[in-house]
């Protein structure tokens, strides 16, 4: 497919918005209602302390510990809420498991509804029109622009976000990782296996 | 609403581009938005929804043209507004006096 | 809106917001049913995607009883309804466009949103 709109045009800010959203930052201060350090402190939460690692933790526990793997499929909500890993865009999850014959991958067509709680901020691509709008659609094509080629005789199950379920996706366990302890396992766990668009990586190209 | 970003299922975006080590934030602007609205949340300010539908009603030429994080700055720009955090007034003199004061280099 | 120091804003976003409701009244459908979307069009906030609009499917998951969207969006309360996960094919929604027409899309979808299929 011809490539028609240009990925700066979801990163570069039009001429308005840096000043835009100082305003109501400056506006919002002044009258009390926030206070700078908090806007830091959210920013840094997010950017710094949440993330992919603490989803691939998880995966990798379910990959080694198959009571914890059913644990995750019966109930995962209760059960990232015992590991902290509950709150906003988390409220209640669901895990769907890749298997020898279904591959699953998430999307949200009519915003950018995404597991922060577990993965922290979706990356770019998820919350752009490309991908929100073909996911549905042509889930094997936009698979294949991920290098991620699903064999036809496996079911594609693509989860749109329309509620408050947050779906996350159980990635299939690399072959050869027998000896590998859960930490060195999670290295496996790339950000796009737990939304679908890949698969864990491969160890040749994780660990060195 | 049936509004511009119901896209499932649309044709002509093109194909998704991806990002290799893609940053969490591509620049301040990204962050300064982020903080708004993610205050907003953690405060509580109004059900997630409110939120979802403050962006529905953006202008749709601006929804398809601009980056996600303008979505959110009309978000925090509407949901100030209809929760009687500022008015646009305020806003419009804000954005004003910032402008004057960096013309000055203050 | 509440006034958070930076302390404090961990445990706010840590803590998560319950969308689901007690006191649930009898559900209309079951894991199982197929069901069709129904052709709404309302003007203000919903979660119902158009390209579902008037298609079949199956209910594949009953989540519980939780808040309804498009109420919530516009101050006039919770009204919780049923909510469900249901199944469609791809060759359901998007006829034979895009590949296996036997891949499966998941919604999830509240009560009002669908009926009982007619056949």
């Amino acid at each position: 497919m011809e490539q028609i709109t240009s990925s700066d045009g979801y990163t570069q800010p039009p001429p308005y918005a840096a000043l835009r959203v100082k305003a109501i930052q400056s506006l919002l201060v002044d009258k009390g209602l926030v206070v700078e350090d908090a806007l830091n402190e959210v920013v840094d939460l997010y950017e710094n302390r949440i993330g992919p690692k603490d989803g691939a933790a998880v995966i990798a526990r379910a990959w080694a510990e198959p009571e914890f793997r059913q644990q995750l499929l019966d109930d995962g909500t209760g059960t990232l809420a015992e590991l902290g890993m509950t709150g906003f865009e988390g409220a209640h999850v669901v895990f769907v498991e890749n298997t020898d014959t279904v591959h699953n991958v998430v999307v949200c067509t009519l915003c950018s509804c995404y597991p922060w709680a577990v993965l922290g901020l979706p990356p770019a691509w998820y919350k752009a029109p490309q991908y929100r709008s073909r996911a549905v659609m042509e889930p094997r094509d936009v698979l294949q622009e991920f290098g991620t080629f699903v064999p036809d005789d496996k079911e594609v199950r693509v989860w749109d976000s329309t509620a408050e379920i947050r779906y996350i996706v159980i990635p299939e366990r690399p072959a050869g990782t027998e000896d590998l302890t859960v930490e060195q396992l999670a290295e496996l766990v790339n950000r796009d296996s737990m939304i679908g668009t890949r698969l864990a990586t491969p160890r040749q190209e994780a660990i060195a | 609403m049936n509004g511009v970003h119901d896209v499932g299922g649309k044709h002509g975006f093109g194909t998704v581009t991806t990002e290799e080590q893609e940053p969490v934030f591509h620049g301040q602007w990204e962050r300064d938005v982020f903080s708004v609205i993610g205050l907003y949340f953690a405060a509580g300010l109004c059900p997630l929804d409110e939120f979802r539908h403050s962006i529905e009603v953006m202008d749709p030429a601006e929804y398809l043209s601009t980056p996600y994080y303008v979505h959110w700055l009309r978000a925090a720009e509407n949901l100030g507004f209809w929760n009687d955090l500022f008015t646009p007034e305020e806003l419009e003199a804000r954005i004003t006096e910032l402008e004057s004061n960096e013309k000055e280099g203050l | 809106m509440r006034l958070l120091q930076a302390n404090e804003v961990h445990d706010a976003i840590r803590t998560p917001t319950n969308f689901t409701r007690p006191d649930a009244p009898p559900t209309r459908f079951s894991v199982g049913d197929r069901v069709t979307v129904r052709n709404l069009n309302p003007t203000g906030h919903t979660r119902l995607p158009q390209y579902a609009k008037g298609r079949t499917g199956v209910i594949s998951i009953h989540h519980g009883f939780f808040v309804f969207p498009d109420t919530m969006a516009h101050g006039e309360g919770d009204q919780p309804q049923h909510l469900y996960n249901v199944r469609f094919t791809v060759g359901e929604l998007f006829g034979k466009h895009g590949g296996n027409p036997d891949d499966h899309v998941y919604i999830d979808m509240w009560e009002s949103y669908l009926d009982e299929a007619s056949s």
